[in-house]
């Protein structure tokens, strides 16, 4: 699991960079190509594609140091699986 | 589910039972077991207690010589009947003890030898599927497709085949049309493959709607397989697609996304029960937005996929409840397989579901002679083509009923109401609600709009 899902509540108008900003997390953590995804726009809760460590150290429920004011992801790390046609079945 | 219900009624009852020249029904054994429809149709069968052949054997043992008693005291009664899904586990385990009577409860497993698998040709053709379909009635309502936009998410879409393999032109909506960032070409312009076969199934039941072409399973990553791509692009395509359905105007807002794909193998998720487990977990930022966007009006279909138990797709590697993640959201459609038959075919996933334990919701036709994209005597086949001709009946309806007149949850209802049910007890995990049934839900909506009237 290469990479991971991590989401990040930002006010609107959110950019990848400010998420960056908030999370902390270096360039060559993140998939900058893919960028900051919006996954419901009425919660402002994004969605980036970062390493797994980096997915560890600021997921919510990853195995990173906890620190009072470490910056924290709303959620992840998820996984980010294949997924392939269901057909024709072999 | 189907069961066989042993018991044990006072001896005159089964001697009555074992003589032929006695006619007996299931309700002289068997009236109001709690729980089980019984089926009337079926005779009750006397059957014999083996007991050892020698004094002193083991009463409980069938490895040893055996004779078998018809005595009435000894012979007991087997009757069939049928238990809702969802309450197999506490039914079963409650009947022998709220009627002494009963003695056990059995499987009754199909034991038809005919179910379509995979290499098996087609069965029937997509004129088959057009006429299960109600095709003129559809058009006689209206509802057509026209201008409906139809996502397509899968390999991309070759319109010029399409368009010719159908007899007629098709439209692809080249400004709603999106691609992941490692994906170039133009929508409607991608070459033959599964998305093909997806859009044409999709344009039977609704011939005018404007195909969205969505090709996540283009993107690439690396070591994966030229045809896959990761639940991350198609996080990026719903965002697009949340964006395309917030620009139409409220009053006249539709949007059907069909996707006939998933994850077969739990190899790259986190496992259940970890926080960032996608299979079984409606957090997962996936299954949010699925959520998010039907919520908004979308109506969303996902095929249920290929691992049923009877002869399942070689990449299947969930050990059981192989409908996973968001082909199993309680906000989406889990679409199953049935052939023109109107028989389930083997490889069709069965429920529960992982997110939502109804699932399959309905099934569709698939299997049948279509579009030819995946060779001149391929079928298009698996819940990938059950899933489309779904999303086609639901692209038909919403041609005159927009989500602000039919949310998409009073859509989903209406077509589980709806469907052809094949069991006695409502759901089931082989059929969910039953078969999709466009003369039903023509009724429906005509019920529906009298009343608005």
């Amino acid at each position: 699991m290469a990479e991971v899902l991590i989401t990040v509540r930002l006010p609107a108008p959110a950019t990848l960079e400010s998420a960056m900003r908030h999370l902390d997390l270096a360039e060559d953590e993140v998939d900058t190509a893919y960028g900051l995804v919006p996954v419901d726009p009425r919660r402002n809760l994004y969605v980036l594609r970062v390493t797994e460590s980096a997915g560890r150290r600021v997921g919510d429920t990853g195995a990173g140091p906890r620190g009072g004011d470490r910056p924290r992801a709303e959620g992840g790390p998820y996984s980010d699986p294949p997924i392939e046609p269901y057909g024709p079945p072999r | 589910m189907r069961v066989l219900i042993q018991l044990r009624p006072s001896p005159d009852v089964v001697a009555a039972v074992a003589d032929p020249s006695v006619p007996s029904s299931a309700s002289d054994v068997a009236d109001d077991l709690p729980g089980i429809v019984i089926d009337h149709s079926y005779a009750p069968v006397a059957v014999p207690q083996p007991m050892p052949a020698v004094p002193g054997g083991d009463p409980l043992s069938l490895n040893q010589p055996l004779i078998f008693s018809m005595a009435p005291q000894d012979a007991s009664v087997v009757v069939r009947g049928e238990i809702a899904d969802d309450e197999l586990t506490s039914r079963i385990t409650l009947l022998p003890a709220t009627r002494r009577d009963v003695v056990a409860v059995y499987a009754d497993p199909a034991i038809e030898t005919t179910l379509t698998c995979a290499g098996d040709p087609p069965v029937g053709d997509w004129h088959d599927v057009e006429r299960l379909l109600c095709l003129p009635d559809l058009a006689a309502e209206g509802l057509d497709g026209s201008g409906v936009p139809l996502a397509v998410v899968d390999t991309g879409i070759n319109a010029a085949y399409v368009s010719a393999a159908r007899g007629r032109e098709v439209t692809v909506d080249h400004e709603r049309s999106w691609n992941p960032k490692s994906v170039s070409g133009t929508p409607g312009d991608f070459a033959v493959d599964h998305g093909s076969m997806c859009a044409f199934d999709a344009l039977i039941a609704a011939p005018k709607a404007s195909l969205v072409d969505v090709p996540v399973l283009l993107s690439r990553r690396q070591g994966g397989s030229t045809l896959d791509g990761l639940l991350s692009d198609a996080i990026s395509a719903y965002a697009h697609l949340r964006e395309v359905l917030d620009a139409q105007p409220a009053e006249s807002r539709a949007l059907v996304v069909t996707n006939s794909w998933g994850s077969f193998s739990p190899r790259w998720d986190f496992p259940p029960g970890h926080p960032g487990n996608y299979s079984d977990n409606p957090a997962h930022p996936f299954n949010l937005i699925v959520g998010s966007l039907a919520e908004a009006g979308a109506d969303i279909l996902f095929a249920a996929g290929n691992c049923g138990t009877q002869c399942r797709d070689s990449r299947c590697a969930y050990p059981d409840r192989p409908i996973v993640g968001a082909n199993s959201h309680p906000r989406a459609l889990s679409i199953g397989g049935i052939d023109t038959g109107g028989t389930r075919v083997g490889y069709s996933s069965q429920g529960p579901g992982r997110l939502a334990a109804r699932k399959p919701d309905l099934c569709a036709y698939t299997h049948f002679t279509g579009s030819r994209a995946l060779g001149d005597t391929e079928p298009d086949s698996g819940t990938s083509a059950a899933c489309p001709v779904a999303a086609g009946l639901v692209a038909a309806v919403r041609t005159r009923w927009p989500s602000s007149t039919l949310s998409p949850a009073q859509l989903r209802t209406l077509l589980r109401r709806t469907a052809d049910d094949r069991s006695a007890v409502g759901y089931d995990h082989d059929y969910g609600y039953g078969v999709v049934d466009a003369a039903g839900v023509i009724a429906a909506l005509r019920r529906r709009a009298a009343k608005a009237a």
